[in-house]
């Protein structure tokens, strides 16, 4: 029976590099994989790239990689890397690794650099001429002519094909653009166990996108971000990241190193599976669509937890003609400021300070789109739902944050120092102020679908020697 | 019949996609699970969150994991991108639902 390991390495910038280098080091892995990108990243990374050609990669990955290609070349490059650290520049960041593996003099290493996902926005200008429409998942909205002219970029979330094919040619590293999480983990087990897009394959495919899951969050399969926080010891202080040890049948035990930190358990990949995830049935990802309700968790030792299939239902189903699409547009400014204030009567002191808030908006006549405050210490994550403490009860101090969202940076300053700031002295006795983060610009995203051929992708494989 | 939170009963973890929040609600047994799966409804979710949760809830019963996988709609002040929260990617929305109660038998004990 063929099996292939296949480790976590990254979810998101920045993460542990060090757990990742233990997973190259001690995980026994064919494959560990890099994911960097969350939903705004790409939107951030080409803003970079417009200001300057030479970025718009995560510049993570150099140090990462820094670390990562000598122990790949100490196991005889056994192992294999994939990557969307290239995020809106692949090429140049495939560039900087070639540097680093001369720098090292690390003989030869070929990496495949995926392309295509990135929509021109005059290509979403041809499509709607073509007659294609972006309707807006969030919201239903038709088309995008409202936020057409405020548009900074567009991506489509690709799969794992070309990772695959990237492979196939003999790629040590794959360096993707906006490749979804899951595809970075799908992509190997494909290569690896022979899997293909294929009737025969969808049920063993949905167990890759369940298990693509697990991993893609690195270490939150393993004991961080749990509700098992006090039982997880970091006796040095790394956490450790998931590998998957995975059979042709798509039946597979997940584990860690014992040199690092964390818990494998069933509760901790459980937390997992039901992070979002959405609709359990048709968890959707473009390489198949999987029924997380398909599978049983079973703990088979320290730090490993076996996963198989639970009964007939397939776990997975065909991957969807369409993939996932998104816009990012500039709307408005966010502007902050935080005070912290002193009881007693801290709450009544809140209320004040909300009041004056408000009628000092009306009487300069800033009309901020959207005002926010929240009591750290009391409802800034909770809101609504936080039972009232009767006064003998109430906490002796809070932080106030207030929060402005306006059209214009010029009104966002306003609306911060006017009323944010210069609410602290109106507030009462034993308030402190703070310095509040920079204003910042709203990129906001408009999901939707693409049709799959209307999105060709390329490959280069480059090799230096 | 008594009264406790889901906080004593059950674990949580929550998480976003655009502005709708996600809560792996799971209970800590199959009794419990039986509990939250007839008494954790749609109804009650939007009601417990007032005005943070304004679209719709919908939940899917994930009897494997012996979990509920809530989805809650225009939940996050807007979404990552655009929220004035703190609490951008609503990862405390698991602890806030936990506050809510559910009924159990007089004789029913809280597991450690």
């Amino acid at each position: 029976m063929k099996k292939v390991r296949v480790g976590a390495g990254s979810s998101g910038w920045p993460d542990y590099k060090d757990s990742a280098w233990d997973v190259a080091e001690h995980g026994d892995v064919d494959y560990i994989a890099f994911d960097h990108l969350a939903e705004l990243t790409m939107a951030i990374l080409q803003a970079q790239r417009a200001r300057d050609p030479r970025r718009g990669y995560i510049p993570d990955v150099i140090p990462l990689m820094r670390g990562l290609l000598p122990i790949w070349k100490k196991k005889d490059k056994h192992f294999k890397m994939v990557s969307n650290g290239g995020g809106a520049n692949p090429v140049r960041c495939a560039e900087e690794v070639f540097k680093i593996v001369k720098d090292l003099n690390l003989g030869g290493m070929k990496i495949g650099i995926v392309t295509g996902d990135e929509i021109p926005l005059s290509r979403i200008d041809e499509l709607r001429a073509q007659g294609y429409k972006f309707k807006s998942l969030d919201t239903g909205e038709e088309d995008i002519d409202r936020i057409r002219d405020k548009l900074l970029c567009a991506y489509v979330y690709i799969g794992a094909d070309k990772i695959i094919e990237a492979l196939e040619g003999g790629a040590d590293l794959v360096l993707t653009g906006r490749a979804s999480d899951n595809s970075l983990y799908v992509g190997p087990f494909m290569h690896a166990l022979g899997w293909k897009y294929e009737d025969a394959y969808w049920d063993r495919i949905g167990a890759g996108v369940i298990v693509g899951h697990l991993l893609e969050c690195s270490s939150w399969s393993a004991g961080t971000c749990s509700n098992l926080w006090e039982e997880a010891e970091y006796p040095e202080g790394n956490p450790g990241f998931p590998i998957a040890e995975m059979d042709e049948t798509g039946e597979c035990v997940i584990t860690k190193t014992a040199t690092s930190g964390g818990l494998i358990r069933e509760l901790t990949l459980k937390e997992h599976l039901v992070y979002e995830v959405h609709d359990p049935h048709n968890y959707i990802m473009p390489d198949g669509i999987a029924d997380i309700t398909t599978i049983k968790l079973e703990q088979i030792g320290k730090d490993r937890v076996r996963i198989s299939k639970l009964g007939d239902a397939p776990r997975g189903k065909k991957r969807p003609d369409t993939l996932k699409l998104c816009l990012a547009y500039n709307d408005g400014y966010i502007s902050e400021e935080m005070m912290v204030i002193s009881g007693p009567k801290v709450l009544k002191m809140a209320e004040r300070i909300t009041e004056f808030i408000h009628r000092r908006l009306k009487h300069l006549n800033l009309k901020p789109r959207e005002v926010l405050i929240q009591l750290i210490g009391f409802n800034s994550l909770q809101g609504p739902t936080v039972p009232v403490p009767d006064p003998e009860h109430e906490p002796p101090e809070l932080g106030f944050r207030v929060a402005f969202k306006c059209d214009t940076e010029a009104e966002a300053r306003e609306c911060r120092v006017e009323c944010g700031h210069l609410a602290w002295a109106a507030a009462g006795v034993g308030t402190a102020f703070t310095n509040p983060p920079g204003i910042r610009p709203v990129y906001a995203l408009w999901p939707t679908l693409i049709p799959r051929d209307a999105v060709p992708l390329q490959l280069e494989i480059k090799e230096v020697k | 019949m008594k009264k406790v939170r889901l906080r004593d009963i059950c674990w949580y973890r929550s998480g976003d996609k655009g502005d709708i929040s996600n809560i792996g609600l799971m209970a800590k047994n199959e009794k419990i699970y039986q509990i939250i799966k007839r008494q954790v409804t749609p109804e009650k979710v939007k009601a417990h969150f007032k005005d943070w949760v304004k679209g719709e809830v919908i939940i899917y019963p994930m009897d494997n994991l012996l979990a509920l996988e809530i989805v809650m709609y225009q939940a996050l002040g807007g979404g990552a991108t655009k929220t004035l929260r703190i609490d951008q990617t609503g990862k405390a929305m698991g602890n806030a639902l936990a506050w809510m109660e559910v009924e159990v038998p007089d004789d029913f004990v809280v597991p450690k």
